[in-house]
């Protein structure tokens, strides 16, 4: 089991999804939520100053992540995230999880070499049954 | 020679006479009067005479003979000189290729030289020797005009007359002939004599010719023609010598204002440098050389040109000239702005629209997941309610159906964005298979009688999702729209032809009518029985991705008896 696991969307019902089918499946010991990218990168930037003082702190190991969102979109974040903070962060992997069916969108994840999956909603315990022994 | 003789004669009489006198005078006192020498007086008188005599014609014809002797050698200086002033004369007419004729008017005295044998290959007996002859071998067209312009030259006797006619040959053949002629008057001013020169000019004439009709591409052309010097010291360009009407047309320079310019003045403002600067390298390397630029017309006016640059050379091989041809493309090329603004624009439509319908498939899509994943979380949750259990089911189904609606949608929009999709060769069998596995409950329910008749080793170039579609919408139509009546009869048949392949599905179910419907049926959202989990897509979207594979479909169908579907894929 994945000890910190963050899942950035701004549908709250698709972050209630996430927390049950998560929940469930067993998959994450803690769920840190964020409504958008630029949310995400505050909470992160936030553990990051916290962890200086106290070790115990847990970065996620993975995020779950929308495209399209408002006030920072999925890409804006990984760009944000790839620029300054990265260096913290050589384990951590990020799995899209998008209804998007635009095929430039699949072409534009694979030029991120931190994007390990592109997933189409909704996110499942089959799913992340699957995704268990790749990350654990 | 006649009255010579006679002076002789007659000096020798009168000087006989005066002699006889003398002698009978100095001889008659030495001499008795008698007999005896009266017969010698008369014998010695006689002898004195006839010696006299005799020394006296001696000394006159001797006189004669120098002085006759004398006129002989003049003679025959004369003779020398004529013949060699003749033979000068037939050598220059041979050097000339000249014809010289030689008419005494009056008389109508006609002589020709040699050459209207060597030139015309007339022979020496057959020319004639009158004017008539001449005028009879001058060609039908030129004689009328030339004969005026003879007479009137005879008329007002100046002393030069020039003309340019065809002449006749032996062989009834004619040649353009350039003839000029002197007169010759008396003292009175009267016309006695002519002599001309003919020329045989057929070769310059036809060489004339030939350059007027090509002249005449250059005049008679649309296209505007400029021909340039080769000297760039002054300018890239080099100056203008010479430009047609057609060009005239197209910029409204007249020859005289752009004569001993450099085309470089027709350039402006928005001229196109980087074409300019091609051409003046492809100038300064003697190549020909291809541009297009806005130009400028005399009154200002813009105009796109179309602009050769073809270096010409001289007989011996030296580059001589510049030869441009320009046209006006201005409508040519307003038009393809206005092709590239019209594509622009649509291409960019076509992107908004495509975008359109991603975000549209996205917020769709968005929604319909959270739907989604709740059910499949509901699923686990203990429900006793049976009213409830009604209700949840009953959201259940609408949601899948919602989604294989969107799900469907979204491989349209898709496969029209996708022209060239991944193919390779793949059984057809096992298609099937994957079809059948996926339709497994279906045809556990309904039993159908299945006839497969396809070579297993068979397989065609093509997207294996697309044609998973395709067999997978083929199918569960055939088992969806079977006949209730009757056991369901689907006969699957592939046959190899040299070219392509034909897939036949076949079923004995309750068909479509044509007749009505036959134009509708691959169309978008056309549902022609009403079924409740019928969406109007299927046939659609098999036709779409048939198509996308570079393959077709045709139908034929009756009501109440079944359907056919034949799809033809290409082998590659």
């Amino acid at each position: 089991m994945l000890k910190t696991i963050l899942c950035v969307d701004d549908d709250p019902i698709t972050l209630m999804l996430c927390k049950k089918v998560i929940k469930k499946a067993e998959f994450s010991e803690d769920v840190l939520f964020a409504n958008n990218g630029q949310e995400a990168f505050e909470l992160i930037q936030s553990l990051v100053n916290k962890k200086q003082n106290d070790t115990e702190i847990n970065l996620p190991q993975l995020i779950f992540l929308d495209l399209n969102m408002p006030v920072k979109n999925g890409w804006e974040f990984l760009d944000l995230f790839n620029t300054t903070i990265s260096n913290e962060f050589l384990e951590t992997k990020v799995i899209i999880l998008s209804s998007t069916i635009d095929p430039s969108d699949y072409n534009k994840a694979k030029q991120y070499d931190i994007v390990s999956h592109f997933l189409s909603k909704p996110i499942t315990v089959e799913m992340l049954e699957n995704l268990k022994p790749i990350y654990s | 020679m006649k009255s010579k003789s006679n002076i002789i004669a007659f000096v020798f009489i009168i000087a006989s006479l005066f002699l006889a006198i003398i002698m009978h005078l100095v001889l008659r006192g030495s001499f008795k009067n008698d007999f005896q020498s009266l017969i010698t007086f008369h014998f010695i008188k006689d002898v004195s005479f006839i010696i006299a005599a005799g020394l006296l014609l001696r000394f006159v014809i001797a006189r004669n003979d120098k002085r006759n002797i004398s006129i002989l050698e003049q003679l025959q200086t004369i003779n020398t000189e004529i013949k060699d002033s003749n033979e000068r004369y037939d050598i220059v007419a041979k050097a000339t290729s000249d014809t010289i004729w030689d008419w005494k008017i009056q008389e109508d005295e006609f002589i020709w030289n040699k050459g209207i044998q060597g030139i015309f290959g007339y022979k020496k007996e057959d020319v004639g020797q009158t004017s008539s002859w001449w005028f009879d071998r001058i060609h039908p067209e030129d004689s009328l005009k030339m004969s005026v312009k003879l007479y009137s030259f005879l008329e007002q006797k100046t002393e030069r007359w020039q003309d340019e006619y065809r002449f006749k040959c032996a062989d009834g053949s004619y040649k353009y002939v350039f003839d000029r002629g002197f007169l010759v008057k008396d003292a009175d001013g009267k016309a006695i004599r002519m002599i001309g020169a003919i020329q045989d000019v057929t070769k310059q004439k036809e060489e004339e010719q030939r350059l007027r009709l090509l002249e005449t591409v250059i005049t008679q052309t649309k296209e505007a023609v400029v021909i340039t010097d080769t000297d760039i010291s002054n300018n890239p360009i080099p100056n203008i010598i010479f430009v047609n009407p057609a060009f005239t047309k197209m910029t409204g320079y007249k020859p005289k204002e752009v004569i001993g310019k450099s085309p470089i003045m027709f350039s402006g403002p928005k001229a196109d440098m980087s074409e300019l600067e091609k051409l003046s390298t492809a100038i300064k390397n003697y190549k020909e050389c291809f541009i297009e630029t806005l130009s400028y017309k005399k009154n200002g006016e813009e105009y796109w040109v179309n602009f050769s640059m073809i270096p010409v050379t001289n007989k011996e091989g030296e580059h001589s000239h510049w030869i441009s041809i320009q046209r006006d493309v201005t409508k040519e090329k307003n038009q393809e702005r206005e092709r590239e603004q019209l594509i622009r624009e649509l291409t960019q439509n076509n992107k908004d629209l495509k975008q359109f319908s991603y975000i549209t498939s996205h917020n769709f899509r968005a929604p319909l997941s959270n739907l989604t994943g709740l059910l499949h979380l509901l699923e686990d949750v203990p429900i006793e309610n049976e009213e409830l259990q009604e209700i949840l089911n009953g959201f259940k189904r609408s949601t899948h159906l919602l989604n294989e609606t969107i799900e469907d949608l979204v491989k349209v929009v898709i496969i029209k964005d996708n022209p060239s999709i991944l193919k390779e060769d793949i059984s057809i069998k096992e298609i099937f298979e994957n079809v059948f596995f996926q339709l497994n409950n279906q045809i556990n329910l309904y039993k159908p009688t299945i006839k497969f008749d396809v070579d297993e080793t068979l397989s065609i170039h093509i997207n294996k999702a697309y044609m998973e579609s395709i067999i997978l919408n083929l199918m569960s139509n055939a088992l969806k729209y079977r006949s209730k009546d009757k056991v369901s009869k689907i006969l699957i048949k592939a046959v190899d032809k040299e070219n392509f392949v034909n897939l036949i599905i076949k079923d004995n179910g309750i068909g479509i009518d044509l007749d009505k419907n036959g134009d509708k049926i691959f169309g978008l959202y056309q549902r022609f029985h009403n079924y409740p989990d019928s969406k109007g897509l299927g046939l659609y979207l098999v036709k779409s991705q048939i198509e996308a594979m570079g393959g077709s479909i045709e139908v034929e169908s009756q009501v109440g008896k079944g359907t056919q579907f034949t799809l033809t894929f290409k082998k590659e």
